[in-house]
């Protein structure tokens, strides 16, 4: 253990206890009674070829998901219950259909194999531009254009951060599957924001212009419940940081920056395994009406991302990083309008992969124009 | 490479063909700072040091926006460090060392186990609350508290898994509510009061008991989580640490109001309100750790014994927290527990 600013690096682990003095035994008439305290016993999980997972413990009653929980405790699902215990907290989200989603538990587990680090795990050295580096810098305005990719990118992160932060400790402790996986995709977003922002700051360099602020703001104040939120997380927001994702890792100028993308890519992409299979369950589970205030909902944020998708500073920054300098940013910028174009068409794909009736014909206006652009594409 | 002139020249070409690119210039004289304001203005989830927009809505509207309230020196460095010890419940634990054990200590395991899985994830929720309230100027806080967030969700699972590994269960909940008098690590609404109670104390005493966890393991498994947790919970502590630290350092006018938030957890330590501390006496999770201690439920008298010098151990090593943050006069002007002081110098 090396924790060398802590006062905490003389732990002495396994040593025998300085002191022998006796103490009386505990005199409570209810001694050892929790022995028999157990509403299962005789359970013995096996590991499989992936370990000890998540889904192999979920035997007899502790696999049980209960439809709706009460316990605003933080009972451990299937421990033996304690009459009389005050409430902790009151949890908000108390039914299965509010945040479940079935593989949540071995998503949680992929993430623990997936992990990674941003600083051992990407080549920073390939980046180019350090003092004796034989590599080439990158031309002034791709090196900028990168930053402003970059810090878009980070900011995606940080308010992903923010989203998940402000619903976690809402959720009732009786879908762990879920909470536990949410932490792992929490601790992602905060390795996403610090390698994007590494990546800005690489050589010395300054971070962009932050983003327009719309849907960033859909995310933070929607209010409603986690479903509607996670549609603005995953469907809205996940599909365009995925394409960003791809785009960057496809057109990317170093080893670095191709790496870095990869990895994050796998990340979102279990995000997004995660959000779209809790909506489709929740839709499946709620019905039609839901569905379709869904998709009423969704009407006033199409509007908020047509006038973010105006701005033009992402779009020009990735237009150059694709094109790999200013002279060709027309070609890049062709580009970038497929990236467009494929983000709409995915948004209509998944909303109706989860059970949301929403077509070319009832999307916002300002976003149907971006499924007409067709542009000869290398990607 | 393309030459000023030249460049220039593309420049004026790609404007001509409707590109705006003034966000081009902006980012060529962004001259943010480095250095972490004092006081955040950024109320709009930006990126540290990124450019300000002037018509962005100021959604974020942070409870903290001011660096005395939540920093702490030396975090970029305890993140990467968290980041480097994850580790997996699944596949880093040698789960096929467990053999079957007596029912007695099966049992007292399962209940330890109980707890953990039951109060881990209260170090989840918790700074996961915080995290989304905090500017992202001082994204170095909220990196280090959504780790802290993986860890305790591993924590939960490892814990959960052993339980049901065995031949055992879960066992009895425990109440973490009943009998605390003052503020609750769940009811914090400040930081520095927060982290007093949940890093410094509540969490050190965890964390003497993962270092001790040798011996209460009875095989490979038990003795892996314990080691794993105890990498982990230290630094969790640190962050507490690190943060009482500058606060002694930097905002000394706060010193009274941390010694009060230090008086609440030492009478939780000592008397065992809110069942957090394990150890402390006539507790159910103690009884379970005299029976592991002891070597079975016929051997609580030697696992008590031991017990008590776990206690003076967590009494020790908080002891040792207070030194290091600068808080340890409390130590020697009668202001700390006298229980504590009981358990540390019991002649």
């Amino acid at each position: 253990m090396s924790t060398p600013e802590t006062p905490e690096e003389n732990p002495s682990a396994g040593q025998e206890p300085e002191s022998t003095e006796t103490e009386s035994q505990d005199s409570s008439p209810e001694r050892l009674t929790w022995m028999h305290d157990t509403l299962e016993w005789g359970v013995k999980a096996r590991p499989g070829k992936h370990g000890l997972t998540m889904r192999d413990i979920n035997v007899g009653i502790y696999g049980d998901v209960p439809e709706e929980s009460r316990d605003m405790s933080r009972k451990p699902r299937g421990a033996f219950p304690v009459p009389g215990v005050p409430r902790t907290d009151l949890y908000t989200l108390n039914h299965k259909v509010e945040l479940w989603a079935d593989n949540a538990v071995d998503l949680y587990e992929e993430a623990i194999q997936r992990r990674w680090m941003a600083h051992i795990d990407i080549p920073w050295e390939t980046l180019g531009g350090s003092i004796g580096d034989t590599l080439e810098p990158l031309p002034e305005e791709v090196e900028l254009a990168t930053r402003q990719f970059c810090t878009e990118l980070a900011q995606q992160a940080s308010i992903e951060t923010d989203v998940i932060g402000q619903w976690l400790h809402h959720m009732n402790y009786a879908y762990h599957e879920v909470k536990t996986f949410l932490a792992t995709e929490l601790f992602d977003s905060g390795r996403h924001y610090s390698a994007f922002r590494q990546r800005a700051l690489a050589n010395g360099g300054r971070l962009g212009l932050e983003s327009p602020g719309h849907i960033n703001r859909r995310l933070l104040e929607s209010r409603a419940g986690w479903t509607e939120t996670a549609l603005y997380l995953y469907v809205l927001r996940g599909t365009l940081t995925l394409l960003l994702y791809r785009y960057g890792e496809a057109y990317s100028h170093n080893p670095a920056e191709k790496q870095l993308f990869r990895r994050c890519m796998q990340d979102k992409a279990r995000h997004m395994a995660y959000g779209m299979a809790h909506l489709k369950y929740a839709i499946d589970e709620k019905g039609p009406d839901y569905a379709l205030g869904l998709r009423r909902l969704m009407g006033g944020v199409e509007r908020d991302l047509a006038a973010e998708m105006k701005d033009p500073v992402l779009w020009e920054a990735l237009a150059i990083y694709i094109a790999g300098s200013v002279d060709h940013m027309a070609e890049g910028m062709a580009e970038v309008k497929n990236l467009q174009r494929r983000y709409m068409e995915e948004y209509l794909t998944r909303m109706k992969w989860i059970g949301v009736d929403k077509t070319a014909d009832n999307l916002d206006q300002g976003l149907a124009v971006y499924l007409g652009q067709r542009e000869s594409s290398p990607a | 490479m393309a030459t000023v002139t030249n460049r220039a020249d593309y420049w004026e070409k790609a404007r001509e063909s409707g590109f705006d690119l003034s966000w081009l210039e902006q980012l060529k004289e962004n001259i943010q700072g480095e250095t972490t304001n004092e006081f955040s203005e950024n109320n709009t989830g930006r990126v540290e040091g990124s450019i300000p927009r002037g018509n962005v809505p100021q959604f974020g509207a942070y409870t903290f926006r001011t660096k005395k309230d939540i920093w702490a020196h030396n975090l970029t460095k305890l993140y990467q460090e968290f980041v480097t010890r994850q580790w997996s419940s699944a596949t880093d634990i040698p789960w096929e060392t467990i053999e079957p054990l007596p029912d007695d200590i099966e049992a007292a395991e399962c209940q330890l186990a109980t707890f953990f899985a039951q109060v881990e994830f209260v170090a989840s929720d918790v700074p996961g609350r915080f995290i989304s309230t905090m500017s992202p100027d001082y994204h170095e806080v909220r990196l280090v508290l959504l780790a802290q967030v993986m860890d305790e969700s591993r924590h939960l699972d490892v814990f959960r898994k052993r339980a049901l590994a065995n031949g055992g269960g879960l066992m009895r909940m425990i109440d973490t509510v009943s009998d605390v008098v003052g503020g609750s690590t769940d009811n914090a609404r400040e930081f520095t009061e927060l982290s007093s109670r949940l890093h410094i104390t509540g969490e050190g005493n965890v964390l003497t008991l993962f270092r001790l966890g040798e011996l209460m393991a009875y095989n490979e498994a038990e003795k892996a989580i314990y080691r794993r947790c105890a990498q982990d919970e230290a630094r969790h502590v640190a962050i507490g640490v690190l943060h009482l630290r500058y606060m002694n350092e930097c905002n000394p006018e706060r010193r009274e109001e941390i010694h009060s938030y230090l008086d609440e957890g030492e009478s939780r330590q000592s008397s065992g309100a809110g069942g957090e501390n394990p150890a402390a006496r006539n507790v159910l999770t103690s009884e379970a750790l005299a029976v592991l201690l002891g070597g079975g439920k016929d051997k609580t008298d030697e696992g008590q014994k031991i017990l008590m010098a776990i206690r003076q151990r967590q009494t020790k090593e908080y002891f040792q927290r207070l030194k290091s943050a600068g808080f340890d006069d409390r130590i020697t002007n009668g202001r700390v527990n006298p229980a504590l002081l009981e358990v540390y110098n019991p002649n």
